[in-house]
């Protein structure tokens, strides 16, 4: 569904993706793994088209995108969630769901959408009218997330989603990418949370300094050894 | 005769307030959204003035069909200036500063070669005067004042509730989240610019009739627009509403006592007093 190759990503001079591929079959949970700087954003952003490669082509269900700009993305059906959750925060919860309806045309169908987000969300019901800048964070990650499933991806790429939230919160977050997953959307996780984006993900690729060094099946990961020393805490 | 004076002085001020606040919303909406400070918006205002002088002088056209004339001619002017001018300079302040003080001597020049530097008068459209309660109105400046009103409402109606006013205040709070939820944050940039400077522009055709117009008249307006964006917060729609009527009731109260210079220096005197207690402006936030 998904097809990454040999993408380089400069900011400036600095060389922040030397060589990147990967692959994301339709239904997969494909996590990116590694410290930080190792390019898993910059990735991302580059899926998206926030950051317009300098080499390397970006291909999504049979079409190449590397050089549409981040709205036209949109479109073609992938959602991002960034890093550091980036709501409206002047914005009602409600206003930054329909934000996320932007490009629908279907006033019904957006309607339906929002009544099962409420569902499946049901905290951010009980603040619809609350500024998104004054919720938890818990909070914002959920209607971060909620916000890009507005727009019905059919990939969905998760920056960080657990970062900075109490092990209860992760724990609900984790439940909800799989529920999303079970769905049909396709997931790209990336997460410092080793641990949590391999027991996610069916496969993954770990990134190191701006090069894919280990790809496989996660349970494979899990064991190997260098990934157990450098990732998972020994 | 006393509360005659003081009453038309506060119905003038809250006019100028009006036009003003016409004039800076284009200002603080296009910098919300690119964060670029256009010093040539006023040069919009007196291509206003010029729709007016000659589609209601020349061609004795009706006076809101004039404005409407104006939205559209100048509001598309706009909209391209956006896009072959500034659109490379989308949050770089000092490119689009050295871009937009360019574009001030070439508008006003082309004004002076197309339109001449004589200044031009416009007939008023609107005589005579309403008396309420014994004191006299100004029909023009009543009208001038309610249009005014009316398309700031309008303008804050379409911010809050229509989808792409949704979009702007996406794009103004955060540019690349508004892009991954598909908005197209160049589109939005020129439809901002539009939007500003058709409103300018209706601001230059609503005074038109009551100064005269010449090349230059965008020199001032510019200048309250600033004190009104500065003191009501950056950014802040309702802070430019709170400022240009505190500028325009501070100039109309103060034209009673003081001389005309004076009257110019208090908007920069209120500006000084606020900043001193509110750095961001009355209605800013960070």
């Amino acid at each position: 569904m998904l097809s990454v190759k040999g993408l380089r990503v400069h900011y400036g001079k600095v060389e922040a993706l030397k060589e990147v591929s990967l692959e994301v079959g339709k239904g997969e949970i494909v996590a990116l793994v590694g410290a930080n700087g190792a390019g898993k954003t910059t990735s991302l952003r580059a899926i998206s088209g926030l950051k317009t490669p300098t080499e390397g082509e970006i291909w999504f269900e049979g079409r190449r995108i590397d050089r549409l700009p981040p709205h036209a993305i949109v479109r073609v059906g992938i959602g991002h969630v960034p890093e550091g959750r980036r709501l409206f925060p002047h914005m009602t919860v409600l206003e930054n769901l329909k934000a996320g309806a932007y490009l629908r045309a279907n006033g019904d169908s957006v309607r339906k959408d929002l009544e099962r987000a409420f569902e499946q969300f049901p905290v951010l019901k009980a603040r619809n009218r609350q500024k998104a800048g004054t919720l938890s964070g818990g909070e914002q990650q959920m209607l971060t997330i909620a916000r890009a499933l507005m727009g019905r991806p059919r990939l969905l790429l998760l920056d960080e989603p657990s970062l900075g939230l109490a092990p209860l919160v992760v724990a609900s977050i984790a439940s909800i990418i799989k529920e999303i997953n079970g769905e049909g959307v396709s997931i790209v996780l990336v997460e410092q949370n080793a641990r949590m984006a391999l027991r996610l993900a069916s496969r993954a690729y770990v990134l190191e300094t701006g090069r894919v060094a280990l790809e496989g099946p996660s349970g494979a990961l899990l064991a190997d050894e260098h990934v157990k020393k450098v990732y998972l805490g020994g | 005769m006393e509360s005659q004076l003081l009453i038309q002085a506060l119905v003038n001020g809250i006019m100028l307030g009006m036009v003003y606040v016409l004039v800076a919303l284009g200002l603080t909406l296009v910098f919300s959204i690119m964060e670029v400070i256009n010093f040539a918006h006023g040069e919009f205002y007196m291509l206003g003035g010029y729709t007016a002088y000659y589609l209601i002088a020349q061609l004795g056209l009706n006076y809101f069909l004039t404005i409407a004339a104006a939205v559209v001619v100048v509001g598309f002017l706009g909209w391209m200036i956006e896009k072959l001018l500034f659109r490379p300079f989308r949050k770089d302040l000092l490119g689009a500063f050295i871009v937009s003080l360019g574009l001030v001597w070439v508008l006003q020049s082309a004004a002076m070669l197309a339109f001449g530097s004589l200044e031009k008068s416009v007939p008023s459209p609107f005589r005579g005067v309403l008396k309420v309660l014994g004191i006299y109105f100004s029909l023009e400046r009543l009208i001038v004042t309610v249009t005014a009103i009316v398309l700031v409402a309008a303008l804050y109606l379409f911010i809050q509730f229509s989808r792409e006013g949704r979009a702007m205040r996406a794009v103004a709070q955060d540019s690349d989240a508004a892009a991954l939820q598909g908005i197209n944050v160049a589109r939005i940039s020129s439809l901002a610019f539009a939007v500003g400077a058709g409103l300018a522009a209706t601001a230059g055709v609503l005074i038109a009739p009551l100064f005269f117009v010449s090349p230059f008249i965008g020199d001032l307006p510019i200048v309250k627009a600033f004190i009104i964006i500065i003191l009501g917060g950056m950014g802040s729609i309702p802070g430019a509403l709170l400022g240009g009527l505190i500028l325009g009731l501070a100039e109309g109260v103060g034209s009673i006592f003081l001389s005309i210079p004076a009257v110019n220096l208090l908007g920069f005197v209120i500006v000084m007093a606020v900043l001193l207690v509110r750095p961001r402006g009355l209605l800013g936030h960070a």
